[in-house]
C-alpha cells in the first residue's frame, strides 16, 4: 500500500471528524482547521469505537468513556490519557486527503508479548 | 494465597484470601488496580491470567464484552482466586498513595427502607462497624437473597459513619430492587465493600462545584452537598445543582434540596428539570428555594450555566445517556478539561 485517497476534502467540516473506508481499512479523519489527521477508529484504551465515543472540538479528541484526551494537532496525549493515537501521515493533493496506509494501523489490546519489548507496558 | 499483578508501572502483589474477589482484594490491601463499576458492567477491571486458574464468575457479566476469555482475559470483579495466581493488568498499578481509605468489607442491618416515588426508594444500612468514606463514594452492596452485589452511592456524608443510605430504582427485572420493595426488609443483614468511586468532593481543592444529575444519580451530589454544607463551603464559593427527572411526580428530596438551597441562598442554586412535562405551577410555590425548568437536565445546565464555567469541577451521574450528554456539553460548550470533570461511568 501506498498513498490512498480516503475522501475528498469537502467531505469532513472543520472542527469535525468522520469515518471512512481505504481497501477495507477503517479510517477516521479529523479536520483539524489548518489541515486533516487520520487515526485508527478505535479508543487505545479499550477499542470503544471513536465515532461514537468520541467528542472532537478544538483541536481535542475525546473517548469519553473514560475522557482519555488528545491534542490532533500535534498527537499529544492530554489529561488522563496513557496512550498516544497512532496516526497515518496525511496530505492534501487539490481537493483529496490522502493518507499513507502502508498497513493497518492498530492497537495491540491484548498483549502477548513479554513485559520488557511490549509496547503496551513500556509507558510513555 | 498470593496473588502478583505485574501492571504498567512494574510488578506488586498481596495477599488474598481463597475465593475472594481479585479486585476486592488488590484494592483493600492499597493497590491502585483500575475500576469503576466494580460490578461487571464497565469493563474497565479487564486483566490476563499468566498463571493460575481465578474461577470466572458471572459468565453474562456485559462488561465481558471487553475481554477475550479465549486468551484467558478476566474481569477481576467477577473473578475469584482459587490459588496463587499472575494477572497482566493494562495500566499503571500503585502501591498506595491513593486518595481516600482503602475499601474494606463491612456487614451492616437494612434499618429503613421507604418509597420516596412510584418507582424511588432510599435504605439505610445500619453497619456493624463505622466506615470513613468520601462524598461522591458508592459500595457494592450484597444480599444473600439476590447473586451478585449491586454499586450504590451513599446520599449521606458523616466522617466515619455508623450509617449508610442510599437510593435505589425499581427497575423492569432489577432483581435487588424488586427484593427490596417486594417485602419488608428492615433488619435483613447485607454485606457492604466499600467506599469505592473517584468522583469524589474535596473541599480543599477550593472550586465551585456543578452537579449534573439523572434520577437516583442525585445520591452522590446529596452527599457532596451534605459535606459542603458541613463545612460552610458555599460561604464563599459557589454551587450549581442541576436535578433532571422526568415528571413532577418523579422528584424527591425536594426538601432536603430546599434546604441546602435555603442555607447559601446567595451562592447555592438549586435547578430541578422536568424532561417529560412542563413544570405545574404548583410545585414552584411549595418549594419557593428551588428553580425549576422544563427540559433535559444537561441542556438546562448548559442554558444557565453559560458565562459561568470558570474555576468549577462538575460532577455527573446518572443514566447513560444522561452522562453522556451531559459529558458532550462539559466537553463542547463549557470547554472544561477532562481532569476536571467526575463520574463513574457504570454503563
Amino acid at each position: 500500500m501506498s498513498w490512498k485517497r480516503v475522501c475528498a476534502a469537502g467531505e469532513v467540516a472543520e472542527n469535525t471528524f468522520r469515518k471512512f473506508e481505504v481497501d477495507g481499512i477503517a479510517v477516521i479523519v479529523a479536520n483539524v482547521g489548518d489541515g486533516y489527521r487520520a487515526f485508527p477508529p478505535l479508543c487505545p484504551h479499550m477499542a470503544e469505537p471513536l465515532v461514537e465515543s468520541g467528542i472532537y472540538e478544538d483541536g481535542v479528541l475525546t473517548c469519553t468513556k473514560h475522557l482519555w484526551q488528545w491534542n490532533l494537532r500535534t498527537g499529544d496525549m492530554v489529561g488522563l490519557a496513557e496512550r498516544k493515537l497512532l496516526m497515518y501521515e496525511v496530505k492534501r493533493e487539490g481537493d483529496d486527503v490522502l493518507a499513507y496506509i502502508e498497513r493497518e494501523l492498530a492497537y495491540e489490546y491484548h498483549e502477548e508479548d513479554e513485559l520488557d519489548d511490549d509496547d503496551f507496558f513500556s509507558g510513555d | 494465597m498470593k496473588v502478583t499483578i505485574q501492571s504498567k508501572s512494574g510488578e506488586l502483589s498481596f495477599e488474598c484470601e481463597v475465593g475472594e474477589n481479585l479486585l476486592y482484594a488488590g484494592l483493600r490491601n492499597g493497590l491502585s488496580l483500575p475500576y469503576e463499576c466494580a460490578t461487571g458492567t464497565c469493563g474497565t477491571c479487564r486483566a490476563r491470567v499468566m498463571e493460575g486458574e481465578p474461577e470466572i464468575g458471572w459468565s453474562e457479566a456485559p462488561g465481558l464484552s471487553y475481554v477475550k476469555q479465549e486468551k484467558r482475559e478476566v474481569l477481576m470483579c467477577q473473578a475469584t482466586a482459587q490459588g496463587d495466581c499472575t494477572l497482566r493488568v493494562p495500566a499503571k498499578v500503585a502501591d498506595g498513595g491513593g486518595r481516600g481509605v482503602a475499601p474494606e468489607y463491612g456487614t451492616g442491618t437494612i434499618a429503613r427502607v421507604e418509597k420516596l416515588t412510584h418507582d424511588v426508594m432510599v435504605f439505610a444500612v445500619d453497619l456493624d462497624t463505622p466506615m470513613r468514606f468520601d462524598a461522591g463514594q458508592f459500595v457494592v452492596v450484597e444480599t444473600g437473597a439476590v447473586p451478585g452485589g449491586r454499586a450504590y452511592s451513599m446520599i449521606n456524608y458523616e466522617d466515619g459513619a455508623a450509617v449508610l443510605e442510599f437510593v435505589v430504582k425499581q427497575k423492569p427485572d432489577g432483581r435487588f430492587s424488586d427484593w427490596l420493595f417486594g417485602d419488608d426488609r428492615t433488619g435483613e443483614t447485607v454485606r457492604i465493600f466499600g467506599p469505592l468511586g473517584r468522583a469524589t468532593f474535596h473541599p480543599e481543592e477550593g472550586k465551585n462545584v456543578l452537579c449534573i444529575g439523572g434520577g437516583s444519580g442525585i445520591a452522590g451530589i446529596m452527599s457532596i452537598l451534605a459535606k459542603a454544607a458541613g463545612e460552610g463551603y458555599f460561604s464563599d464559593r459557589r454551587g450549581y445543582v442541576f436535578f433532571g427527572v422526568r415528571t413532577a411526580e418523579d422528584t424527591f428530596f425536594m426538601d432536603e434540596l430546599s434546604a441546602h438551597a435555603a442555607a447559601a441562598p446567595d451562592n447555592l442554586e438549586v435547578v430541578v428539570a422536568l424532561s417529560d412535562e412542563d413544570v405545574p405551577p404548583a410545585l414552584e410555590r411549595k418549594y419557593s428555594a428551588l428553580t425549576f425548568a422544563t427540559g433535559l437536565v444537561h441542556t438546562v445546565a448548559a442554558e444557565r450555566m453559560a458565562g459561568r464555567w470558570d474555576d468549577l469541577i462538575a460532577y455527573v451521574a446518572g443514566p447513560p445517556p444522561m452522562v453522556d450528554g451531559a459529558l458532550r456539553m462539559l466537553i463542547i460548550e463549557a470547554r472544561l478539561p477532562g481532569t476536571d470533570i467526575r463520574y463513574d461511568k457504570f454503563g
